[in-house]
């Protein structure tokens, strides 16, 4: 017994290092009010914008500065509860921004007249359409060509994945040599070929047709290393105890292997569908009306780049869903038990 | 019922088997015990194919299953297999993972499929958790499920690959307890154990592996009180 208290140095745990527990005095509940208050006086006292007084961008950078300090200080700390930080990160965020808003030397109005003039869109174009209408046309085709090219490339990349894992060289071979050669094909090209240069060979494909064809073959290679990641996660103890059973291979890949590796391909997965959605719009290239296309063809008709700001738009509140949704779902299996320990 | 003729298994460069030749009749409880890395389980697995022979014969039941030819997975519903770390499908309940070989496999209703798990889980103490899924039980009850995964497709043998090494002490009782009233039932069982009081009792005979050959056989009594190796010598003196 003796040795193990010799051997240790003994050495008390210094307070200066590792505080004695008490709060520091810039945590302390006065202080923080007494700084908060005077950040908002300076606040208050902030110059009108376009004052030409040379300290007023001197000022202004103080003030950034003291309320930055004090946001630091008060996110920092551990005993402060979690909605009070919340509310105080998004404050910092909007006073920033009502910062920017108010001191940088934009003019709203006219920005606001080039980039969000809502009021042109909605003007009638020829034949009796509109901006909106267009946009709409547009939309309507790249949601064709997203969820027919989402569809075809899982089921092509499925079945390359599952013909690999049968792990047979011939086999093998050829799988390998589709997704090299159409992963570093650009998926332009590819369009283009298939629309311009198939009919040579008696193959003559419309354009949607030719759309998800060049969008399934290029996302497929994707999808079919996503699902052979997959497969391969599972353990093999699970493959030994099916074969075990007297199930045969494809009843194993069905009944237990797939379902397992499900939960693991899903966030690859929905990546991957999002990065094809965008890709729906090369299909501007070989005749397709799709959403970015037809808004640039508003924009080339108005000289007023308004609509292309709502395409954006219009992609966004498409494509967040589908990746929230995706979360959804991941989380949902998580819960369900979906991989062995 | 099970023939081995001088089977052979090679790892790359590693001699894993080195000619082993038995034989296991009907109704026999068959215990293979030796040192780590002996070639236990893999000879285990390679009556059922899970692992490929390098050379020699494997007859099962009349069926030579080392031949090309076979429909392995025929045979491999005569063979009931339990594994180390169980290997229970986790995205399927208790009742579920039993189901699954005897309706996809043996072809039969949902509903007896169903009729015939209730049964074995009783067998085995676990009607309660037929709902469950595996993630929710302990281990001695997921390899009791295990077991009764394995019964479910009636099997004429059963494999056990160490089947207590990963539990818990207290577990292990009850899943021995399984067993013990298996191989009363008149089942043919091959085991890789350790557990040398179970063997004691159960096992008809007893398989001593060591680097790849099989060194002695012989009823537990004999093997226990008069080994005649002297690796088995060795190996037992340090377990007893």
């Amino acid at each position: 017994m003796t040795n193990l208290t010799r051997s240790a140095q003994y050495r008390p745990i210094s307070t200066v290092r590792y505080g004695r527990g008490e709060t520091p005095w810039y945590r302390r509940n006065a202080f923080l009010l007494g700084a908060l208050a005077v950040v908002v006086i300076f606040g208050v006292l902030l110059p009108e914008p376009g004052s030409a007084a040379r300290w007023t961008k001197v000022l202004l950078g103080a003030f950034a500065l003291c309320t930055v300090a004090w946001a630091a200080l008060f996110l920092s700390d551990v005993k402060k509860p979690e909605w009070s930080k919340t509310v105080v990160a998004f404050a910092l965020l909007g006073l920033g921004l009502f910062l920017f808003w108010r001191y940088a030397d934009a003019e709203w109005e006219r920005l606001g007249h080039v980039f969000f003039n809502w009021q042109l869109m909605s003007e009638p174009l020829q034949g009796g359409y509109t901006g909106w209408t267009v946009l709409r046309d547009g939309l309507w085709l790249t949601v064709q060509l997203a969820v027919l090219s989402m569809f075809f490339s899982t089921l092509v990349g499925l079945l390359l994945a599952v013909f690999r894992s049968f792990n047979n060289p011939v086999l093998n071979l050829f799988i390998i040599m589709y997704i090299d050669f159409f992963r570093s094909m650009p998926i332009i090209v590819l369009m283009m070929l298939i629309y311009y240069a198939l009919p040579f060979t008696g193959l003559r494909l419309s354009p949607l047709a030719s759309g998800v064809l060049a969008l399934t073959l290029n996302s497929a290679a994707y999808v079919s290393e996503i699902f052979r990641a997959g497969i391969l996660s599972v353990k093999h103890g699970q493959i030994e105890a099916s074969r075990a059973l007297g199930l045969n291979a494809m009843q194993t890949m069905r009944m237990v292997i797939l379902p397992q590796a499900f939960r693991v391909v899903l966030p690859p997965l929905a990546s991957n569908y999002v990065a094809s959605a965008k890709d729906t719009a090369i299909c501007s290239t070989i005749t397709l009306l799709e959403l970015l296309k037809s808004a640039m063809q508003i924009q080339a008709f108005h000289a007023n780049p308004t609509a292309l700001v709502a395409a954006t738009v219009i992609y966004v509140l498409l494509l967040v869903p589908l990746t929230r949704l995706a979360g959804v779902l991941e989380t949902r299996m998580k819960s369900r038990r979906s991989t062995a320990r | 019922m099970i023939e081995v003729v001088d089977l052979h298994k090679h790892f790359k460069d590693l001699h894993v088997l080195k000619g082993i030749s038995t034989t296991v009749t009907r109704g026999e409880v068959v215990a293979i015990m030796g040192p780590s890395g002996g070639g236990k389980s893999t000879f285990l697995r390679c009556m059922n194919r899970l692992e490929e022979p390098t050379s020699g014969k494997i007859i099962v039941e009349g069926v030579d299953i080392t031949s090309p030819y076979v429909d392995i997975n025929k045979v491999r519903t005569e063979i009931g297999m339990v594994f180390q770390l169980f290997n229970l499908f986790p995205h399927l309940s208790v009742i579920d993972n039993i189901k699954l070989a005897p309706v996809n496999v043996r072809k039969i209703s949902a509903k007896e499929a169903t009729d015939r798990g209730m049964a074995l889980l009783e067998k085995v103490g676990l009607v309660h958790k037929a709902n469950a899924f595996p993630d929710q039980l302990s281990g001695g009850q997921q390899q009791r499920v295990a077991i009764a995964r394995a019964l479910a497709m009636q099997p004429q043998i059963m494999f056990f690959d160490e089947p207590t090494s990963a539990l818990d002490p207290e577990m292990i009782g009850e899943v021995l307890d399984v067993m013990r009233t298996l191989a009363g039932e008149g089942m043919t069982m091959v085991v890789v154990s350790h557990e040398m009081g179970f063997i004691r009792e159960a096992a008809d005979r007893i398989l001593m592996l060591a680097d790849g050959f099989l060194i002695e056989e012989g009823a537990p009594r004999e093997i226990f009180s008069h080994p005649k190796h002297t690796r088995t010598q060795e190996f037992l003196g340090k377990i007893l």
